[in-house]
């Protein structure tokens, strides 16, 4: 126990060095969420009206949302893809770390990572913004981005099952983006067309986004809805990406 | 002597194609063996399911009387693998001490350095390094548990004859204290100055299996080749005892037998009409093909 102990938390350790030393990291995950804020605040209008509440206060959940999204998403699934590339992932099965510990760390680490994202874009909201919130609202909102950023860490997951490192990086990013966008985590998907609207409740990029704005827009009941499909998405990224490795691994 | 690496009738197939063909062998505790055999022989496979990466599709597997897949039996191993792995974003010393923490007793960081000749290098990222000090980046983390087993899979690929030679040594130097060895090339030389048995690999078949000197003694062929008389056929070389091969070349004819020195004098007593007669003998490596090649035929 106390060796197990050890070890996570060395490995925990070396993820987060990892991933804090990764430029991309830092520019697509913290830099560009809070650009985007900048810019798309200033355009539209601080105080316009959207869901309830202030334009200023949703886009900081949508961009919030959509920087813990796409460090989870990225992160894991290039991480994956290149340990295995690397011949990492075979050595490191060599050794007695349990493979949970493994795992855990990264996923402990992604969750600090998501945790000190969500606070830096919060204060910038907050001092720079002057975003005016409930303490109530500052907390849950935050809470529900960071538990469902873990979701997106299954989705990761699963992208990192490709072979192709390069090719994990191109496809990671498509589908962050086009989910994003499609999610309404760029502009709300009240601006889109009637279809996309209907795609749009289905995305988990969307469902992230909604249980914040409804925070921030005052309705205080829990999104069962969001939950659902959101825990629903999980089942299946896990389900699929263990049935893979599982394959990959059967030679 | 104690067993710490048994296979018994193993088999591994790929599709049809059979990279182990029914193995059985044994090795002892405190033992420095090499598996040596060309490229694609069955060595890594070999090596991959003692280590239980792979699963053989037949017959049974023990490294340390157990599952290689026990965590008991990990504590103890240590392998270098024939990919070069280094992972991204963590510096030279940050990896050693990375998998020194998955370890009961590891060895100490300076001292892993040190063995692995990358004292300099500890600050550096280890995705920085070149070829040769990932393999030896490679090699200190193989060590970083103080392993009662170390496996080497083509440890010496990517090393220029320096660092190949310097390596060498270290890993003789580690071969104290009762640890055992396994180490895969296919270099005889290698296998020779290191191993105290050589367990040739061929084809998915163990083709020969003894102490260095009896390997050379199997696979160090000489040949003895002279311009032949008209009496001489084959049959009448062939029925002379020692004769392994016979070998026309117009006139002339190549022997191959593995002690020359009583064949000659076989040869002189029976006054065969020989003239111009040439000993040679091939070497090391030319012998060993030879070897390989032979028993490749065979089955």
């Amino acid at each position: 126990m106390n060796l197990t102990m050890r070890a996570l938390k060395a490995q925990l350790k070396a993820e987060l060095l990892r991933t804090i030393r990764n430029r991309r990291f830092v520019i697509f995950t913290i830099l560009m969420p809070a650009m985007f804020y900048f810019i798309f605040t200033g355009t539209v209008g601080d105080t316009t009206q959207v869901g309830g509440s202030d334009w200023k206060a949703y886009y900081l959940m949508s961009m919030t949302a959509y920087g813990v999204i796409g460090a989870s998403m990225t992160t894991m699934a290039v991480r994956f893809s290149r340990e295995r590339a690397q011949g990492w992932n075979k050595l490191v099965r060599l050794t007695p770390l349990p493979s949970y510990v493994q795992l855990l760390a990264k996923i402990f680490s992604q969750g600090a990572l998501n945790m000190g994202i969500i606070v830096f874009l919060f204060l910038l909201g907050a001092f720079v913004k002057d975003v005016e919130l409930s303490a109530a609202q500052w907390v849950e909102s935050g809470l529900w981005i960071w538990v469902g950023g873990f979701a997106f860490m299954s989705l990761g997951t699963l992208l990192g099952t490709i072979r192709n490192v390069e090719l994990v990086q191109v496809v990671s990013n498509l589908v962050y983006m086009a989910m994003s966008v499609a999610g309404g985590l760029w502009m709300p998907t009240t601006v889109m067309p009637d279809l996309m609207q209907t795609i749009s409740k289905f995305l988990p990029t969307y469902r992230l986004g909604q249980g914040a704005w409804d925070i921030v827009g005052g309705s205080g009941s829990i999104p069962w809805a969001s939950v659902g499909i959101l825990v629903a998405y999980v089942l299946v990224f896990m389900f699929i990406s263990t049935y893979i490795m599982k394959k990959q691994e059967a030679v | 002597m104690t067993a710490v690496i048994e296979l018994k009738q193993v088999n591994k197939a790929y599709g049809g194609k059979k990279a182990v063909d029914n193995v059985t062998l044994t090795i002892e505790k405190g033992s420095v063996v090499a598996l040596l055999g060309p490229n694609g022989a069955g060595k890594t496979t070999t090596v991959s399911m003692i280590l239980g990466l792979q699963q053989p599709t037949s017959g049974t597997v023990k490294l340390l009387g157990q599952d290689p897949r026990d965590m008991q039996v990990r504590q103890r191993i240590g392998a270098m693998l024939q990919e070069v792995s280094v992972v991204d974003g963590l510096k030279v010393g940050e990896t050693i001490e990375l998998f020194r923490s998955y370890y009961e007793r590891p060895l100490p960081l300076e001292r892993l350095l040190k063995i692995a000749n990358l004292t300099q290098e500890k600050d550096k990222m280890a995705v920085s390094l070149s070829g040769g000090q990932q393999r030896r980046l490679g090699f200190a983390l193989a060590l970083a548990g103080d392993p009662d087993i170390l496996f080497l899979d083509e440890p010496t690929v990517g090393m220029d004859v320096t660092s190949r030679q310097l390596f060498w040594e270290t890993v003789r130097a580690m071969a104290v204290g009762g640890r055992t060895i396994v180490l895969t090339t296919h270099y005889l030389e290698e296998a020779d100055s290191i191993a105290d048995r050589i367990i040739v690999v061929n084809q998915g078949k163990v083709a020969a299996d003894g102490t260095p000197s009896q390997i050379k003694a199997e696979t160090t062929g000489r040949i003895i080749s002279f311009t032949a008389g008209a009496a001489l056929t084959t049959e009448i070389l062939q029925a002379i005892p020692g004769v392994t091969g016979v070998e026309w070349n117009g006139g002339r004819v190549k022997l191959t037998s593995l002690d020359t020195d009583r064949l000659i004098a076989e040869l002189i007593r029976r006054q065969l009409p020989m003239r111009d007669i040439e000993i040679q003998s091939g070497g090391l490596e030319e012998a060993f093909r030879m070897l390989v090649e032979t028993k490749g035929a065979v089955s």
